[in-house]
């Protein structure tokens, strides 16, 4: 079964090019784009999908609050933060709530390779591998 | 308060004749003359109005003149009000020192020359007028600057969002076409596989020059997350740039402050990290941030640098600027009701901010 990709982040450019990247996988299909935290755990609850992509900085509702909410709907899904402020701190509380990994937007590619590690339950990815942090 | 505004003369004798006559030669100045028969009525009056002058005759029943002076001088209200005293009598070098010492600004015996005393007068009156209006512009210039100083935090948050929501947002997209073209490399010539690589390192380190530009501008965890992250994450990244090495103690039952708390906390450890940098000379900063019970909250940074330049340590003390943003520190914590202590020698610095607890409004944690 294809993996079903949500995207959540505001703006429409990074949604657009993160769609191209995850279309490039045949495996891997994007099933909704959602542009806020709010709209984004309306989309979870009607679509979902088998993994979130979760921008931090969103008007009304940061991605943080945004994944503790759809964790509570579905507290399995694995969550990627994809962000500019990526930051040792940020992960601290990211991982708190539940988000599994946290991705700076400077280093989109290797993005690629996190969710492949995240998709592959034999081999779940361990966050101390992740270089994620720019401090 | 006008440059013609008129100002509260306080005329203190038991005897009414004698009042009578200050009357009549103060008349002309055009101020508000004021009349106590006793020490006690003319207390009265000093609690109820604001005086600028207290002509006050020493010898009187019940209270005399320096006993009343002595007890206007212990009101933290009267410390500067003018006292001039009037009298027949005490005469002596040891009278009028006696009066100097409760603060008297003049001693005149009698007999009065009028003209002498309405030019004494006047002068305290206009003294009085000038440090009134001396004080109502410093507020307005303290309001102006706590005005400033809002005005440009928005306007640095305005600018860092627009650079996070456009540039940033466009660097991004240009880095994810790199990492797609990448993808097929294999398919381009070595020079343009090279130059598409070279490009995406490119990208990257434009997108972390925009992140740490807009960072600076205004901390994104802190609307966010809070205060100790914010510094947290800043002090991280200041140590990376910088090669000081930042110690954080941070009291982690502190909770989220009112939001105008905790963007002045932060832009004041920010300013004091920012000198140690650039004047310290030390390599290592210490950032400790406690509350005291719920009294108050204090901010301490701390370098093991060369210290404020001697020379410059008193002016420093006093709140004159040397281009180390101690001024703008200063307003930014008095505008919450703190207080901030500087501490320097050649073994370094210490800079403590201390809030009180009201202000600081915590929201819970």
């Amino acid at each position: 079964m294809r993996a079903q990709f949500l995207i959540v982040d505001d703006s429409h450019i990074v949604r657009q090019g993160l769609r191209a990247i995850l279309q490039a996988n045949p495996e891997w299909e994007v099933c909704g784009e959602a542009n806020d935290g709010f709209s984004a755990v309306e989309m979870f609850k009607e679509l979902g999908p088998s993994f979130v992509i979760m921008d931090f900085q969103m008007p009304g509702m940061n991605g943080i609050e945004c994944a503790r909410r759809i964790l509570a709907i579905a507290p399995a899904v694995p969550i990627v933060m994809f962000t500019q402020h990526a930051s040792l701190e940020l992960e601290q509380h990211a991982m708190e709530a539940g988000i599994q990994v946290v991705v700076s937007k400077a280093d989109t590619f290797s993005m690629i390779g996190v969710i492949e590690a995240l998709l592959e339950p034999s081999d779940p990815i361990s966050t101390a591998e992740q270089e994620s942090g720019e401090g | 308060m006008s440059e013609q505004q008129k100002v509260n003369i306080l005329m203190v004798d038991d005897q009414p004749a004698k009042l009578l006559s200050y009357e009549v030669i103060l008349k002309e100045l055009g101020e508000n003359l004021i009349k106590a028969h006793s020490g006690r009525d003319a207390l009265d009056h000093l609690l109820k109005t604001d005086i600028a002058i207290v002509l006050m005759d020493v010898s009187m029943p019940e209270l005399d003149g320096f006993e009343l002076a002595d007890i206007i001088r212990q009101h933290p209200r009267f410390q500067k009000t003018a006292i001039i005293f009037i009298s027949a009598v005490h005469l002596t070098d040891l009278d009028q020192l006696k009066a100097y010492q409760r603060g008297a600004v003049d001693y005149i015996s009698v007999p009065i020359i009028p003209e002498l005393l309405r030019a004494k007068v006047s002068i305290f009156a206009d003294l009085h007028r000038k440090t009134r209006q001396m004080e109502q512009l410093n507020q307005e210039l303290r309001n102006l600057s706590a005005r400033l100083m809002a005005a440009q935090d928005e306007e640095r948050r305005r600018i860092a969002r627009d650079l996070h929501d456009s540039v940033g947002q466009l660097v991004v997209a240009l880095s994810m076409n790199n990492g797609l073209a990448l993808l097929q490399a294999e398919k381009l010539s070595t020079s343009a596989s090279d130059a598409l690589r070279q490009n995406a390192v490119l990208t990257q380190q434009l997108s972390k020059e925009i992140r740490t530009i807009s960072h600076l501008l205004h901390p994104p965890l802190l609307d966010e997350i809070g205060l100790l992250p914010a510094i947290k994450m800043f002090a991280d990244g200041f140590a990376e740039r910088s090669h000081v090495k930042v110690s954080v103690e941070l009291a982690p039952e502190l909770g989220r402050l009112a939001p105008h708390m905790e963007i002045s906390i932060f832009r004041v450890v920010q300013e004091c990290l920012t000198n140690v940098y650039r004047h310290s000379g030390s390599k290592t900063a210490y950032i400790k941030i406690w509350p005291d019970g719920d009294k108050r909250l204090t901010v301490q940074v701390r370098d093991e640098g060369k210290g404020i330049p001697a020379e410059n340590r008193i002016s420093t003390s006093l709140g004159i600027n040397h281009g180390l943003g101690l001024s703008g520190m200063r307003e930014r914590v008095r505008e919450l009701g703190g207080t901030l202590e500087i501490q320097s020698s050649e073994s370094g610095t210490c800079i403590t901010a201390q809030f009180p607890a009201a202000a600081a409004a915590v929201m819970g944690v």
